[in-house]
């Protein structure tokens, strides 16, 4: 596959720039966009009640996955307590000082508070480590497959002790 | 994969060549080859009337993300040597920003159909809007989102 799209791709880069040159010389313009035809295509799906093949449920799980969909997960995760704390801040009477005089005064033990402050530093950490490797991916670098799993691991190692370090805080 | 190609094009030729070289994702290079062969000299292509603008926005938008990225992960130190209502509204305004354009990718992957994408995102602009707000006045009226975090850290 990725030889034909090389093979194919190259010469196929300088002609590209007319859009209409020789190869396209009798090009006939579709009359729907790529949006329009994937909307079709799912129309089509829910219309004849297709059954969707398996697919999270027998493709083997590996780090890189678990690592991605975490990534999501944090990050629509951490969205959601931010509208939370801002739906909140709103909403309820009184003021921040208020609320925190409350939680301390139920004493909750140190160990809990510090359980805590991990669990509430951790998706935090996660997600700006993830996000960090994320951006190196966007300037090309780090795509190979030991290079995946390795900059994966770092980001794990990272993440971790840098939400202990929070929780001593 | 072909998004690899995309990506390989941004860093090696800057942003022009995604969309001139658009015609030349496999699937409908082989479409095209096989529309070849059935009628004779026609080949069918996707061409929309706004394709050219419409991808230079969508390019834009990609690098406008990353940037923001960026500028948030800028935030973390300045929200801990310089905390105060300029870094306050700033980091109100990057983190909402950089959630609804999250979230709004999250339901570019999952939501089908014309009507509940068109839903979705008026949910996600009225969550994004109460979000910004209530932000928004948690700094002007409370103690402030630096703050914030500095006296939940020391309860």
């Amino acid at each position: 596959m990725a030889l034909l799209l090389r093979s194919i791709a190259r010469p196929g880069l300088y002609v590209s720039r007319c859009q209409f040159g020789v190869l396209y010389r009798h090009a006939v313009p579709m009359g729907t966009t790529a949006k329009e035809e994937m909307n079709k295509f799912w129309v089509k799906n829910n219309r004849l009640n297709r059954p969707m093949s398996p697919h999270l449920t027998i493709y083997r799980w590996s780090i890189p996955m678990v690592m991605s969909i975490t990534f999501r997960g944090t990050g629509v995760g951490l969205s959601g307590g931010i509208s939370l704390f801002a739906v909140a801040a709103l909403v309820l009477p009184g003021n921040y000082p208020y609320y925190l005089d409350l939680i301390h005064s139920l004493a909750f033990g140190p160990q809990f508070l510090a359980f805590t402050k991990f669990a509430l530093a951790f998706p935090v950490a996660y997600h700006t480590c993830n996000g960090i490797r994320h951006l190196m991916w966007d300037t090309g670098k780090g795509f190979k497959i030991p290079e995946v799993y390795r900059s994966g691991y770092v980001v794990c190692a990272v993440s971790v002790l840098t939400s202990i370090a929070m929780a001593c805080l | 994969m072909a998004s690899f190609v995309r990506l390989s094009s941004i860093c090696h030729r800057g942003v022009k060549p995604l969309f001139t070289r658009s015609s030349f994702l496999p699937r409908e290079l082989l479409a095209c080859r096989a529309l070849r062969e059935k009628d004779s000299m026609q080949v069918q292509v996707h061409a929309s009337s706004h394709s050219a603008a419409s991808a230079k926005a969508a390019s834009m938008h990609w690098t406008g993300e990353r940037l923001l990225s960026v500028v948030l992960l800028g935030m973390v130190p300045a929200a801990y040597l310089y905390p105060g209502p300029a870094v306050d509204y700033t980091v109100a305004a990057a983190l909402t920003l950089h959630g609804h354009w999250g979230i709004g990718q999250v339901l570019t992957d999952y939501v089908h159909g014309e009507t509940k994408i068109k839903l979705a995102n008026a949910g996600l602009y009225t969550l994004s809007m109460v979000t910004f707000a209530g932000l928004c006045y948690f700094n002007y009226k409370d103690v402030g989102i630096c703050k914030a975090i500095a006296m939940l850290w020391s309860i």
